[in-house]
């Protein structure tokens, strides 16, 4: 092997086929894989067999259901308020963490990071365990004497599920604002401090768009795979709290499957959230400026 | 300055550690008490629920086949993780550099739901039945945004020079892969892979849609959660906890034995 001349484009050209293993990966079991998805979503279904064509039927059955839009509508309110306890919860944490914890603050990071991994399914199940009618929280507070009644609101209601799905993602969106609080130099909450600046001052005009990319990520890991997630709902949720991905999830696995429909769901689900998730974002970006 | 911190912040930061760590609580609680009812008060100790979980046949299947994934995803995830993060590291434009980052980490931000059921239409439209290749396969598309993530904050900091320095010496650029960088960087490439078996063992949407009739433990879980309360659920969830926290604390350990080397 003749190495001498032309070492730049042997190093050039061993970076390329480094990446081309997982590149080949990435596109044959991600981009493929979406495409056909999409391909899928445009097809029909006749008595459980699939009708390869143009059809824009499932989209329309989307749009016109009124138990579709209504469970559509559902799960932008439960994902919104899953993130508007996520978010400002995660943004305090993140603050004690960078200035009153500060060297503790990595130690503290470790503690909750380590919490995703106790299993997805059991931490769901946990909350069931906890919130149930029978469950740890209603049989203590009868044992002790301050309830009569278990409370029913508590299990298989959009509370049950906005609760657990908070516990399950908070820790994804303490990681981005730690990060970007630690971006944020102790001088400039001084000085802003220094000429007279009140606490709420400081928060919109230094902490809030000094952070901003860590706010724009956690918002999007709480908001979207709240949006996303059919587990919780049918663990914790109940007949009165099913979100569109259950229906999506019943398209591909349960009794009475369509496919197709499960497709076009999936791809209206996914690009609503993306537009209520930049809106929210041009909002925060808008009101941090004046 | 620590004496000034003031109760208020503890006081928040424990609120919020007890939330996340409370279910986490429940379950290995109630994995050891007798009543089989989940309530207060607690009656007595027990270990039949762990004997229960594995008087259940279909438990050991699930086992080793959880563990099959989980070694095929820790494998292959990190190998293509680790080049694909070399190949963008070295990269000389930041602007591609960044672009090929973030369609690197794409499928982290993709609802689970939709990489699972994208992935069954997919083997589906090949005619490949579902199973525990499928699975695998989601598994490691699953977890390589993560290896990818760790690999990266280890790669940015390593010291292109020496790779340099070998090359001068003559070395060729395989050789000096072999030689300087692999040895290098092999304990973050470990610990991404402990990483991404943890993933593996954990993962449950992606495989629900492409396993088929086949089991993992968090299918069989799944599977007896559905049916209702069953404190054999608590056993598993435990075992389930130690091996995660075990893989995830190697996992760090490794890749600190790399920062003070």
């Amino acid at each position: 092997m003749t190495n001498e001349p032309s070492t730049q484009s042997g190093q050039a050209r061993l970076t390329l086929a480094a990446m081309i293993p997982a590149s080949v990966f990435y596109a044959a079991f991600f981009a493929v894989p979406m495409v056909c998805l999409l391909v899928l979503s445009f097809w029909t279904t006749k008595s459980f067999v699939l009708i390869p064509g143009f059809s824009l039927a499932n989209y329309v059955k989307v749009f016109t259901s009124p138990l579709y839009q209504a469970l559509m509508l559902r799960t932008v309110g439960v994902a919104l308020a899953t993130t508007a306890i996520i978010v400002p919860t995660a943004f305090a944490l993140a603050y004690c963490m960078r200035f009153v914890f500060e060297r503790r603050g990595q130690l503290i990071l470790q503690v909750v990071l380590l919490s995703l991994f106790s299993g997805y399914l059991v931490r769901i199940y946990a909350w069931r365990t906890i919130l149930g009618k029978q469950g740890l929280l209603n049989s203590t507070l009868e044992w002790t004497g301050l309830i009569n009644e278990p409370l029913e609101f508590l299990i298989y209601s959009n509370f049950a599920v906005v609760v657990t799905l908070s516990g399950l993602l908070l820790p994804l969106a303490v990681l981005p604002l730690y990060s970007a609080m630690l971006n944020v130099p102790r001088d400039h909450l001084e000085a802003a401090r220094d000429l007279g600046a009140g606490r709420l001052h400081i928060l919109r005009t230094v902490l809030v768009p000094m952070t901003l990319p860590g706010l724009r990520t956690a918002f999007a890991f709480s908001f979207l795979l709240a949006a996303g997630d059919f587990v919780t709902p049918s663990l914790v949720g109940g007949t009165q709290s099913m979100l569109i991905g259950n229906i999506v999830a019943d398209q591909f696995r349960g009794i009475g499957s369509n496919w197709p429909l499960g497709a076009a769901m999936a791809f209206v689900v996914v690009a609503i959230m993306l537009a209520v998730y930049l809106s929210t974002t041009r909002l925060i970006r808008w009101v941090t400026r004046w | 300055m620590v004496r000034r911190t003031g109760l208020l912040p503890a006081v928040f930061v424990g609120i919020v550690v007890v939330y996340l760590y409370a279910p986490i609580a429940v379950i290995v609680l109630f994995s050891v008490t007798t009543s089989p009812r989940l309530s207060m008060p607690i009656e007595g100790l027990t270990l039949d629920w762990y004997a229960n979980a594995f008087s259940n046949p279909l438990m050991s299947t699930a086992l080793q086949n959880s563990l099959a994934l989980a070694l095929v995803s820790a494998i292959v995830s990190g190998a293509f993780g680790a080049t694909l993060s070399f190949g963008i590291v070295a990269l000389k434009g930041g602007r591609m550099r960044a672009a090929l980052l973030s369609a690197s980490l794409l499928p982290a931000i993709v609802p689970l739901l939709v990489i699972g059921i994208s992935l069954a239409v997919f083997f589906r439209a090949l005619g490949l039945p579902q199973g525990l290749f499928n699975s695998a396969v989601g598994h490691i598309i699953v977890s390589l945004p993560f290896v990818v993530l760790t690999m990266n904050a280890r790669l940015e900091t390593f010291d292109f020079s020496t790779l340099e320095a070998a090359r001068d010496l003559g070395a060729t650029p395989y050789q000096a892969f072999r030689d300087i960088t692999f040895p290098m960087i092999r304990p973050s490439i470990i610990g991404a892979a402990l990483l991404a078996a943890a993933l593996s063992l954990d993962e449950f949407v992606v495989t629900w849609f492409n396993i088929g009739n086949q089991q993992t433990v968090p299918v069989l879980v799944w599977g007896l959660m559905r049916r209702g309360v069953d404190p054999s659920i608590n056993a598993i969830a435990t075992l389930l906890l130690v091996l995660l926290v075990g893989l995830v604390v190697a996992s760090n350990l490794v890749n600190r034995k790399k920062s003070s080397a």
